[in-house]
């Protein structure tokens, strides 16, 4: 089972991302332990130096992270077929009971990270570094997150065996059985349909409003409602969005939009998705940076301005097949 | 956008003033994409394919085991499968191997039970009616290893030591090569005539069950019915290939993992082993005003152009050689110690997948080992250098 | 300027990249046929497995094999054609201990 290739790439990529990790929170802590910004010491001077280092590393995390989270979901797809009852990455997720938190953490790490590297961008193009300590600290913090998702990787992907029964999305997203996920996919499409369109209307409209006034209030909200937008589209895509991608009343599943039977839609769905909600995120964390004396406000108006597109383009996708598909949900709703 | 565009075009003239080193980089990593990309493409392409054709193999494959080994089942069984209820045609199957002496090869004989072959164009020469005695149908490989053509006589030795002769009344088409093969088509009596079977017995049995959700409970019946019994159904073979192929792909490129750590381990030695030169370069750069995310970007510009211009290449040529020239570099490797072969003619089955996942194995690792060194070169401190 | 080099050849082998998955797009659509009489021919001669390495039983017909497929010529004998040993096992072999319990 752990011989499958995209296992392996799985693996080695994120053993490789954990081992910078590693290395960088050891750096972190000397950081925080020995930095003195007055100091012209030959170990400041290094530690400064050490500084770029870790920041290329963790750019380069977040960035072998996004692709690992997809490789990941590719390859829980792909190895569906050797479950007996399994019909899409659902059914490998179910097979084993840590499945669904190896997911979670990934989505978590992605997250975490793009975060990070936004605190790492304000931080290197202010004068005098006055968050070094702050993130490095936060990297620490972070650390068991990534030595976590190893390990949940390891232990999903060793403890699958082939042929063990699983309950397919079929079973899991319809609404007889019990469970978080069909609850998620039993919720009544109509008021989820109107949560979820209030939901980027708010989102929008703060969002827009921050971008033309700048108020620090409205940046917060701003923020909230990202995280907000995050999770309700998230349970709307499993109660109805995907619905109509598949035209399927029943069809519940978050994965199958990956497929190429729909033309691989989800790709740019889940990146606008994942895009809006971390730049919408990004003001709202760096405005609790700005006490520190940064200015920042350029940077926000970009990063909002960024989040909106994103949500626009985002909106279409999913506005899309409601507009222009014969597919009605009327009768269900 | 122009800056980061002069930066590129400084990190070409560097590349290009170590012309040799760099293009052996270029070549080194081309050659560990080519590999790769081949054992992955032709794996996916094999599996893909398996799973496409073994969708025709028989519902229920019934055999008898005795000592857990695979033994010959009454032909009796028979009727009392057809009384489980979804069941529809239920017949025997006479096969078994041949290994003949002369030519050192395995073949696999089958008694053709249904005029099924008649209706399918992928013979060379005519198909026969199944009680015909005396006449074979045979694989490309077969017909290869014989130098036979359609009309030609082929001999087999049978159980009771007796040479027996039989005339070839059509090859398979070679785009049918990686079913058939080493398949040699007889009639039922002469297979049962040529391997001594007993009366009553058959190698196993085939059960055509009409709806396919019932296949599993089928199954179940028919082990209750006969515990000596091994049915073995078609989601069961479907799913063998499918973890075949994988198995498969993940032991070599587990096998060339090693190539692809010696490779990091190049590539981190290239770029940590600065010359004398290329270390005043860079402290000359810094020095008239280069800052050291500069240089940084300049060192990820060198590698983005070697690993971008070597996984193209790589990926491009494992693709020609796996679909366009039949993989002859890796057959060699896969083929084992079987003789008759099979040339594979392959469905070039590519998805976004495998790039991804060829990007993860050979990309991914040599980016992260320039990370360090090019943090090195970008340090360098520029009156230390200059000053020598 | 070598950027514009540079850039032309990375386009050009982006196109070809490009070029060869729309191939494959295209050839898997004209195979359809053909993947239509191998099923056929498949089911024409109940066959089982793909006839891809004859050296020994449990590589010509890996879905048959036996429960002891790995060493099934003699009890505990070494595995000695190159194709076994990069042969997957088969799955009812590779299950863990409890799960067959």
């Amino acid at each position: 089972m752990i011989l499958h290739p995209g296992i392996i790439a799985l693996l080695g990529g994120t053993s490789l991302v954990t081992v910078m990790v590693l290395y960088s929170s050891y750096e972190g802590f000397k950081i925080i332990r020995y930095w003195d910004r007055e100091s012209s010491s030959a170990r400041q001077l290094s530690l400064e130096r050490k500084t770029y280092l870790l920041s290329s590393m963790i750019a380069f995390v977040l960035a072998i992270n996004l692709l690992s989270l997809f490789l990941f979901i590719y390859t829980v797809d792909d190895i569906h077929t050797q479950f007996v009852g399994a019909m899409c990455a659902t059914g490998t997720l179910n097979a084993n009971t840590i499945g669904w938190w190896a997911l979670l953490l990934k989505v978590t790490i992605f997250f975490v990270s793009s975060i990070w590297i936004l605190i790492n961008y304000i931080d290197q193009r202010t004068e005098n570094l006055p968050l070094v300590r702050k993130k490095y600290a936060s990297l620490i913090l972070f650390l068991p997150l990534f030595i976590l998702d190893v390990y949940f990787e390891i232990k999903f992907f060793l403890g699958l065996s082939p042929d063990v029964i699983t309950s397919c999305c079929g079973a899991l997203f319809s609404e007889n059985s019990r469970g978080i996920a069909s609850t998620l996919a039993g919720l009544p499409i109509r008021p989820m349909k109107y949560t979820f369109f209030a939901t980027v209307a708010a989102y929008f409209l703060t969002g827009f409003l921050s971008y033309r006034y700048t108020k620090i209030w409205l940046i917060y909200l701003t923020a909230f409602l990202a995280i907000l937008f995050f999770f309700i589209s998230i349970v709307s895509l499993i109660s109805f969005i995907s619905l109509y991608f598949y035209e399927i009343p029943t069809h519940h599943c978050p994965f199958d939009i990956l497929q190429k039977e729909y033309h691989y839609v989800g790709y740019p769905l889940y990146i606008t998705l994942l895009g809006a909600t971390v730049f919408g995120l990004f003001p709202g964390f760096a405005e609790l940076m700005k006490a520190e004396g940064v200015p920042l406000m350029h940077w926000q108006r970009r990063w909002l301005l960024t989040a909106l597109l994103l949500l626009i383009v985002f909106f279409l996708i999913v506005l899309y097949p409601m507009i222009f598909s014969s597919f009605t949900l009327e009768g269900y709703d | 956008m122009r800056r980061h565009l002069m930066i590129l075009e400084f990190a070409l003239s560097c590349l290009c003033r170590r012309k040799y080193k760099n293009l052996a980089l270029l070549f080194a990593f081309s050659l560990l994409v080519f590999i790769l990309s081949s054992i992955l493409l032709l794996t996916y392409a094999l599996k893909k394919e398996a799973i496409e054709i073994l969708q025709g193999a028989p519902e229920i494959t019934v055999q008898r085991t005795v000592a857990g080994r695979h033994e010959l089942i009454p032909v009796e069984y028979i009727n009392k499968i057809k009384t489980i209820p979804g069941v529809g045609k239920v017949e025997p199957r006479y096969w078994g191997y041949y290994y003949d002496p002369f030519i050192g090869a395995n073949y696999t004989l089958l008694g053709a039970n249904r005029d099924m072959l008649r209706k399918i164009e992928i013979l060379e020469g005519k198909s026969f009616f199944s009680e015909q005695k005396g006449v074979c149908i045979v694989g490309k490989g077969v017909a290869k290893a014989y130098f036979a053509e359609v009309g030609d006589r082929i001999t087999i030795i049978g159980a009771d030591g007796i040479s027996y002769t039989f005339k070839i009344a059509g090859i398979f088409k070679t785009a049918s090569d990686i079913l058939t093969n080493d398949l040699i088509i007889l009639s039922n009596d002469d297979i049962k005539r040529l391997f001594q079977i007993p009366t009553g017995f058959a190698t196993d049995i085939v059960v055509e069950v009409y709806n396919p959700e019932e296949i599993e409970t089928v199954a179940e019946k028919i082990k209750k019915l006969f515990p000596s019994t091994r049915p073995i159904t078609r989601e069961e073979i479907l799913r063998t290939y499918e973890s075949l192929f994988d198995w498969r792909s993940g032991m070599i490129l587990t096998m060339f993992i090693a190539a692809v750590v010696a490779f990091v381990i190049l590539a981190w030695d290239k770029a940590t082993g600065l010359s004398a030169e290329e270390r005043r370069e860079i402290g000359i750069l810094k020095a008239i005003g280069w800052e050291s995310s500069d240089i940084m970007e300049l060192k990820f510009w060198e590698g983005f152009v070697l690993s971008s211009l070597s996984f193209f290449t790589g990926l491009i040529g494992g693709y020609m050689h796996v679909f366009f020239f039949g993989a002859p570099l890796l057959s060699t490797a896969l083929k084992g110690w079987s003789v008759v072969f099979p040339t594979l003619k392959l469905t070039p089955y590519v998805s976004a997948y495998q790039i991804l996942v060829l990007l993860f194995l050979t990309v991914v690792p040599y980016m992260a080992s320039t990370i360090v060194p090019s943090w090195k070169a970008a340090m360098t401190e520029p009156d230390q250098v200059m000053r020598g | 300027m070598k950027y514009k080099v540079f850039i032309g050849i990375f386009i050009v082998e982006l196109l070809l990249l490009i070029g060869i998955l729309l191939f494959s797009y295209i050839s898997i659509n004209t195979r359809i046929d053909e993947m239509k009489y191998l099923r056929q021919l498949c089911q024409g001669l109940t066959a089982t497995d793909l006839a891809i390495w004859t050296e020994a039983r449990y590589t010509r017909h890996p879905s048959q094999t036996d429960i002891f497929s790995a060493f099934q010529d003699c009890p505990s004998c070494l595995e000695h054609f190159p194709a076994g040993s990069v042969l997957s096992p088969p799955p009812h072999f590779r299950r863990p201990l409890e799960a067959v319990k």
